[in-house]
């Protein structure tokens, strides 16, 4: 009987995938309506951006921001649509939406290129304003993952609130309260697949493992992702929801001895550490496979950025939050993180 | 409750490293005149003891990577932000520019572009509340010694249709006339350093604009128009007798700038021609007396 619920979910995914079709066939001319859930990546006179699989591009203006609900016509092409025509768009007006976009602009008002958008891709895994320069030195190095909406970012905010809360509060209300902050972060970072599913996971994962029930971690994510596999048959080649699963199942495997490995450094670094440490021994080969460029030194340029990875988050965080209340405080807080950011940086271009 | 001193260490910590790093990035006396290299369009960048003036923009977000370069990190004002005219070589990164900096005084025409992206940079002005000043060439700015003089568009062709509201506006009118007709042409000066910004100016113009005999002996030019063969003339390089000559140009651009006959006229009066495509930002540094490129 314990095993009959693998099994049954197991075969279902079998079956879904077997008969999962994609939705547009080759030359097929459609119309999307739908809300732009990634942000768009701006080139010089275009703008790129995903819509149900398909790559689309359309002219620079009007630009088009996550949130906004478009409808586009085109034809489709391998997994691209081409000629596409911007017949309508709706701006995004939710809350959440503005708050985003107001964190992003007190990011970009107080830091230079390419801190700010640094700091806007470890925050909320935003990364289409970042400079091309710097997006391929992160890729060639190996450490992408860190600005890319997964599992890795959920973890650092609840650890970090657990981490936080525990100072005031018993550890199980502490524990709940971050799992609400893990939701509210994921609302603010955009609702869209990927951080959902990380918030799933590295909710479930992370909760059961601080209860310490590890065994329930482990049936958690794996329940959790077939579920999710059979709803969305196409997630198990998106690269999002495999960093996502991985680096949550390698912080369950790797972190309890990380953490005694580093059992010299202060308590809150060596949490920290040992988390970040651990995502990245699951997502690196899977990094290193998918952008194609095989860096040797990769899993020493992660261990050297990896204690400001924290720090930054959560200093990047309070700051762009309290510059919604207090615009110059929000600015000095922000201008702490410099120190953080030019040695990732720093880093970064040297292995470049 | 050890754990609260950790995060208070760990703030001491960073403001100290920071105030460190901040004094470290510190502007020195000099005048830097950066031609930044933001592909097939112009953006030029003049800094002056944390003074920064932005001439142009470039096509798209490449020029914040220029002022990231240039200005100290916790310097996020630039003074005077310059549109010669409303193109989207000239204008696309402005549009980037106003949602990472404050600036303190927009100059541009009130010639109007029907664009969209030109539509985003209007609203983003109007937004921010920055004063802005329509220029003619009875227009000039200061900041400290350095001196930044109009030269065109001449008050009768911007007076053309022009909106009389005392203060500035953007798009007040359009026109049928090319645009680069509209650039604004200036004088920077520190000193005995002059350099002349020319915009995308052609020959149907030059000859008016130095008829105004505004423009005499200079240092530095920036080649008008990329380099086109519908910019720079004999006639101007003969008044503006420069030493150094900047073309603000992309790699392996459409239009085939710079134009061979430029590149004569420029080789056979000895004058020094440096390229954004072939060198990156091109930086020249002056105390107001001398001046060297920076490599």
């Amino acid at each position: 009987m314990k095993y009959f619920i693998w099994f049954f979910l197991i075969l279902v995914l079998t079956l879904r995938l077997i008969t999962y079709n994609p939705k547009f066939s080759e030359g097929q001319k459609v119309r999307i309506s739908d809300t732009v859930s990634s942000e768009p990546i701006k080139y010089s006179y275009y703008q790129g951006f995903n819509l149900q699989g398909l790559k689309i591009y359309l002219p620079s203006y009007p630009e088009v921001s996550y949130g906004d609900f478009v409808i586009i016509e085109g034809v489709v092409e391998g997994r691209e649509l081409k000629n596409p025509l911007l017949i309508e768009k709706k701006e995004g007006r939710g809350v959440l939406y503005k708050l985003r976009e107001k964190l992003l602009g007190n990011l970009r008002k107080a830091l230079p290129e390419p801190h700010s958008s640094l700091l806007a891709g470890v925050t909320l895994g935003i990364k289409s304003g970042m400079p091309s320069y710097f997006w391929e030195a992160l890729k060639s190095t190996g450490t992408a993952h860190v600005v890319v909406a997964s599992g890795m970012n959920v973890t650092l905010v609840a650890s970090f609130l657990i981490g936080l809360l525990t100072i005031f509060l018993p550890r199980g209300k502490a524990i709940v309260m971050a799992i609400f902050g893990v939701w509210f972060y994921a609302l603010i970072s955009g609702f869209d697949a990927p951080i959902i599913r990380a918030a799933i996971m590295g909710s479930i994962a992370f909760v059961a493992q601080k209860v310490g029930r590890l065994n329930y971690a482990w049936r958690g994510l794996g329940i959790s992702a077939l579920l999710m596999l059979i709803v969305k048959p196409n997630w198990i080649t998106d690269l999002g929801f495999i960093l996502s699963f991985l680096a949550t199942a390698s912080i369950l495997a790797f972190e309890p001895k990380l953490e005694k490995t580093f059992s010299f450094l202060p308590k809150v670094i060596k949490e920290n550490f040992a988390t970040s440490l651990a995502a990245q021994v699951g997502v690196a080969p899977v990094i290193f496979l998918t952008f194609g460029q095989f860096n040797i030194l990769s899993p020493l340029i992660n261990t050297a950025i990896a204690p400001t990875i924290a720090p930054m988050t959560m200093i990047a965080g309070v700051g762009s939050l309290v510059g919604l209340l207090i615009p110059d405080l929000g600015k000095i807080l922000l201008l702490l993180t410099i120190p953080l950011t030019s040695y990732f940086i720093g880093v970064v271009k040297l292995f470049a | 409750m050890k754990s609260i001193w950790k995060y208070i260490f760990g703030i001491i910590g960073l403001s100290f490293l920071a105030l460190v790093l901040a004094g470290s990035s510190a502007s020195d006396d000099k005048l830097h005149l950066i031609s930044c290299d933001v592909g097939q369009g112009d953006a030029i960048l003049a800094v002056y003891k944390g003074n920064q003036i932005l001439i142009d923009g470039g096509p798209d977000r490449r020029v914040l990577d220029c002022l990231a370069k240039y200005m100290p990190f916790w310097d996020k004002k630039i003074e005077l932000v310059i549109l010669t005219h409303p193109q989207d070589d000239h204008y696309g990164g402005l549009v980037e520019v106003f949602r990472s900096y404050e600036v303190g005084t927009f100059v541009a025409n009130q010639v109007d572009s029907s664009t969209a992206g030109y539509r985003v940079l209007k609203n983003l002005v109007e937004a921010s509340g920055v004063r802005v000043v329509n220029p003619t060439d009875n227009t000039s700015f200061r900041l400290g010694l350095l001196y930044l003089d109009i030269v065109h568009p001449s008050s009768a062709l911007a007076d053309d249709n022009k909106a009389k509201t005392g203060k500035g506006v953007l798009g007040a009118f359009t026109s049928s006339r090319d645009l680069n007709d509209y650039s604004v042409v200036a004088i920077l000066s520190l000193g005995e350093f002059n350099a002349l910004l020319t915009g995308d100016i052609g020959p149907n113009l030059i000859p008016e604009i130095l008829a105004r005999g505004e423009i005499d002996d200079v240092e530095y030019i920036k080649v008008p128009h990329h380099g086109s063969k519908n910019g720079l003339t004999q006639e101007l390089l003969e008044r503006s007798k420069p030493e150094v000559a900047v073309i603000s140009v992309g790699r392996n651009n459409r239009y085939g700038h710079p134009h061979e006959e430029v590149l004569k006229m420029l080789s056979d009066e000895n004058i020094k021609t440096l390229r954004t495509d072939e060198l990156g930002d091109v930086e020249i540094e002056t105390d107001g007396d001398t001046y060297s490129i920076k490599q």
